[in-house]
């Protein structure tokens, strides 16, 4: 008897026909030999055979010849296949398609591989009774294996109960990692936007760092809530000489840090001499400085080259012009670590949040709260859900389109402010036919601001032709452009343009909103014989191009003007800094250096006014609209004030 | 050096972008020279090659940080929810696929290709907010995302885990099903499986030595690459949910045009990448002796 060299038998080499499995070497009998080994089986082989019982033996060859040999030799001697009777039964030949345990595979010669089958042996193709030759080949069979589902159904338990673990938890509302109240005040937890980038207040130019920073640092003055105008910070009071280019501020006196050193007027000159000297990112606002000086501990004299009248905002609009401790930069790690004279102390920063703790020795009084958690939550449903199912108790990002229905909703505090931000569009003076102004009032014509405005923010804008908004001091109430296609449409016909004239119109998805009214712009100038081609690209790039010059007309905004300079100066002034768009107006020029140097505010606003009015008839920017300041929070929060500027100060808040 | 090249190819220049819309060419200069952007690329190519071999992948541009330190912190972050999602993923995978394929063109099968193709097509941000909503908003059972470490609190660990790691894991679990299914067909219809049946196993043996063994080997490679994709961050789940990975940080350095960050990014994939390339190589000598030799 033998067994084919793909079953396996302890101890002999198998091969299975192929060579990638040469010389593997079994270290388990295939079940069918140890069947035929057990020794019941061999002696009813013996008695089956008429041979002495116990002669049988076990060979070890596995050609074919051999095979064949044997099953000749079978049928030589026994003149047929055996039927073993007695006592195998189907507990010994147990599987699905044994079928008769008595026609069990009890053989000479067992094929295992149908693949090679007997291709190899074609003596027995054909042969038609292949039991006769005392080879069981496999039943054709379908593929299926019939385990029991209910064999299955302890993992699919497992994994109900599984989940059903992660779900139940216990108690209803998370207040883990700092939320809610409770202990010393309670901490404030504050969802926004975005991680701080780093926390040096003279390096950074992101908004996420200054939400933090304006709770840590303080600067000389500020702006005030109500109507922006600048009031005492570290700076009790200041006076301004007669020719008006030289400033002296008078310090705060018990001024500390939160590292409990004192401040004092060197303090001032290094933090400022440092943005000058080291030609960090707000320098360009010390442009007019010739010197920043201490005159004794309390005193600070800023001698100008020429007469700066918004010098206060230059110095105070926001905390990047933040007064650090003499030396900060060699003392500290200044992007990770902050000593400032805030209310707050920055207590630590990770990738999910950042952690500020109230700084007791304030010198406007601690605040209120113990400490405010700011938590990043990027996707605005996100974080409104988290406000409303009290996990945060504050936040700016809100989804626009939710802001009309939120207002009458219980659950949340919604508060909106027209901001300082303006967004506008510009087109290229260096590329035809964009340089015509008559193209430029054509286009400026046929836009619908309110529907742009509609279109970006749901509302939650006031559509604008000039740059500053209605609440300011400079507002200016100047409106010539009346959306009228024909007169778009006649204009364009005057400057000889060939319609469909294709406009690029550069957007950036690091503001989506911009995408969206985009379209309405496009569809606004279809009418008219424009065809707008919006190009959506990420924030490098746009900047990139706009540098390059390689655009038809871009959409962005300006955020956070306090002043009519910052307003309109360096963006329309011939050859200003951000004059991207290459617009050169002399009048213009004029008036707006006119208006830097005036000190007298009635006097520099009719200067300013008289420049927007010509920047808004030669369409240097199409001014489209101020968005709102919209902010969000848990309902019997107080003690907070939004801000038309977006500062963010939780000096004063009081939680529910 | 193609990470290198590429990484600095991009349109975009990380100085005017740090700068803002607000352009001062002084300022501008003083911070190029400052970053080590004015120095020839290839240059920069071999001090940045030569300190990543120390392990110094260099200073972020945007944060001041080390690029190390940024990736360790985030780290721990994306392997939790890589490792979560993958064994959402199987628990979901294994019994779905293998029914399905036990019972091919039955209710069973039906049902689960129908779930696992709604599992790839439907958009994970719309899953995650939708998730969000009920969970967090509706139920208010679990908080709305974010992330503590598990030695700080792991109930708080846990209950933030669960909805990322189940978007994740669906949508990994819908392609693994699929894999599952036709493996286990594969293996079911098999010779050696015929021989198995035939030479008298019970089903479970057969099933559980002969079919799902086999059936296995596909499973490792779909699976190691599914961990692989978990590893090198899921961004769009890690935003929707705040989970502060590296998917996050990949993405906040390429809107940045933070080349240290970034290239340490990337350089991290691929090395993720190799290294769970040749864990499933070793598994597979593991599972099947074939391959031993």
């Amino acid at each position: 008897m033998a067994v084919k060299d793909d079953v396996a038998v302890v101890g002999v080499p198998m091969m299975n026909g192929s060579a990638t499995v040469e010389g593997f070497v079994p270290a388990r009998d295939a079940t069918v030999v140890t069947r035929l080994l057990a020794p019941e089986v061999r002696r009813q082989y013996d008695a089956a055979l008429g041979l002495p019982v116990g002669t049988m033996l076990v060979g070890r060859r596995s050609e074919d010849t051999t095979c064949l040999r044997v099953a000749h030799a079978f049928e030589e001697l026994s003149g047929g296949f055996p039927r073993p009777a007695g006592p195998l039964t189907s507990r010994h030949v147990r599987g699905p398609h044994g079928g008769d345990p008595r026609t069990c595979p009890v053989a000479g010669c067992v094929t295992g591989r149908s693949r090679s089958g007997n291709d190899h042996r074609p003596d027995l193709r054909g042969t038609g009774d292949r039991a006769r030759v005392g080879c069981r080949t496999q039943q054709p069979s379908p593929p299926e294996v019939p385990v029991r589902r209910t064999r299955l159904l302890p993992l699919a338990a497992a994994a109900a109960l599984l989940l059903t673990a992660c779900g139940g938890g216990g108690e209803s509302v998370d207040t883990g990692g700092g939320g809610g109240g409770g202990g010393e005040g309670g901490t404030l937890v504050a969802a926004v936007a975005a991680q701080p980038d780093q926390f040096d207040p003279h390096v950074t130019t992101a908004y996420p760092s200054f939400q933090v920073l304006e709770n840590v640092y303080d600067t000389l003055v500020v702006p005030s809530a109500e109507d922006l105008t600048f009031e005492p910070s570290l700076a009790t009071e200041w006076e301004t000489s007669e020719d008006a280019l030289t400033w002296t501020f008078t310090l705060r006196e018990d001024v500390t840090f939160h590292d409990g050193s004192e401040f004092d007027s060197a303090d001032v000159v290094y933090s400022y001499n440092r943005i000058i000297d080291e030609e960090l990112s707000n320098s360009f606002r010390f442009a007019n400085v010739e010197s920043v000086a201490a005159d004794g501990p309390q005193t600070v004299v800023i001698t100008l080259s020429q007469p700066t009248p918004n010098l206060l905002e230059r110095i105070g609009s926001f905390k990047g012009m933040a007064i650090l401790p003499e030396n900060a930069a060699e003392d500290i790690d200044l992007t990770t670590e902050a000593n400032g004279t805030g209310p707050f102390q920055l207590e630590s920063s990770d990738s999910s949040s950042t952690v500020l703790t109230a700084f007791e020795d304030y010198w406007g009084g601690a605040p209120s709260v113990g400490g405010v958690e700011f938590r990043y939550i990027t996707e605005p449903a996100a974080a409104l859900t988290a406000l409303q199912n009290g996990e945060v108790q504050w936040t700016d990002n809100v989804p626009p389109q939710q802001i009309e229905s939120l207002e009458g909703d219980d659950s949340v505090e919604l508060q909106t402010t027209p901001s300082v931000d303006y967004w506008y569009m510009s087109m290229n003076y260096a590329r035809a036919p964009f340089d015509n102004r008559d193209v430029r009032r054509a286009i400026s014509f046929a836009i619908d601001r309110e529907a742009v405005a509609e279109a970006a923010w749901f509302g939650a804008a006031q559509a604008n032709q000039t740059a500053i908004p209605e609440d300011s001091f400079f507002y200016h109430d100047y409106a010539p452009f009346q959306p009228d296609p024909d007169q778009a449409r006649q204009l364009l016909q005057q400057a000889g343009v060939q319609t469909p004239l294709t406009m690029g119109l550069m957007v950036t998805d690091e503001f989506p909103e911009t995408v969206t009214a985009a379209q309405v712009i496009a569809s606004q100038l279809e009418p008219i014989g424009i065809d707008v081609e919006i190009e959506t690209l990420d924030f490098a790039t746009w900047l990139d191009r706009q540098g390059q010059g390689d655009y038809d007309a871009f959409y962005l905004g300006w955020l956070g003007n306090l002043d009519p300079a910052a307003y309109y100066q360096e963006q329309h002034q011939t050859g200003g800094p951000n004059n991207y768009q290459g617009y050169s107006n002399p009048q213009v020029d004029q008036l707006l250096q006119q208006g830097a140097t005036e000190t007298d505010d009635a006097a520099r606003k009719a200067a300013y006014d008289q420049a927007a009015e010509i920047i808004v008839d030669d369409v240097s920017y199409l001014y489209l609209y101020n968005p709102d300041v919209v902010q969000a929070w848990a309902p019997g929060l107080s003690g907070y004030q939004i801000r038309a500027d977006k500062a963010i100060n939780f000096e004063s808040v009081e939680l529910p | 050096m193609i990470v290198f090249a590429l990484v600095q190819l991009v349109p975009g220049d990380p100085i005017r972008l740090a700068l803002g819309t607000r352009f001062d060419q002084e300022t501008y200069d003083a911070l190029l020279a400052r970053s080590g952007l004015d120095q020839p690329l290839v240059q920069q190519y071999f001090s940045w090659a030569g300190r990543a071999l120390t392990g110094d992948l260099g200073v972020s541009f945007r944060s001041g940080e080390t690029v190390t330190s940024q990736i360790a912190e985030r780290l721990p972050a994306t392997l939790t929810l890589a490792v979560a999602s993958i064994l959402v993923a199987l628990v979901i995978a294994i019994p779905l696929g293998t029914l399905s394929a036990l019972r091919p063109r039955s209710v069973v099968d039906r049902v689960a290709t129908v779930l696992s193709q709604i599992g790839i097509s439907v958009p994970e941000f719309w899953m995650a907010i939708v998730l969000i909503l009920v969970f967090a908003g509706t139920l208010g059972w679990l908080p709305s995302g974010g992330y503590v470490p598990l030695t700080d609190d792991p109930v708080g660990w846990l209950r933030r885990l669960v909805m990322p790691a189940v978007v994740t894991g669906v949508v990994s679990g819908s392609v693994i099903t699929r894999f599952v299914r036709s493996s286990v067909l594969e293996a079911l219809g098999a010779d050696h499986v015929r021989t198995a049946q035939a030479k008298g196993l019970t089903s479970r043996q057969v099933f559980t030595w002969h079919v799902l063994r086999n059936a296995l080997l596909p499973l490792v490679t779909i699976t190691g690459v599914q961990l692989a994709y978990l590893l090198s961050g899921v961004v769009v789940v890690e935003i929707v949910f705040s989970w502060p990975g590296l998917g996050q940080l990949a993405l906040q350095a390429v809107q940045a045009r933070d080349y240290p960050v970034l290239q340490g990014a990337i350089l991290l994939f691929a090395v993720v990448f190799l290294v769970i390339n040749l864990v499933v190589d070793l598994l597979y000598t593991a599972i099947d002796p074939r391959i031993r030799r």
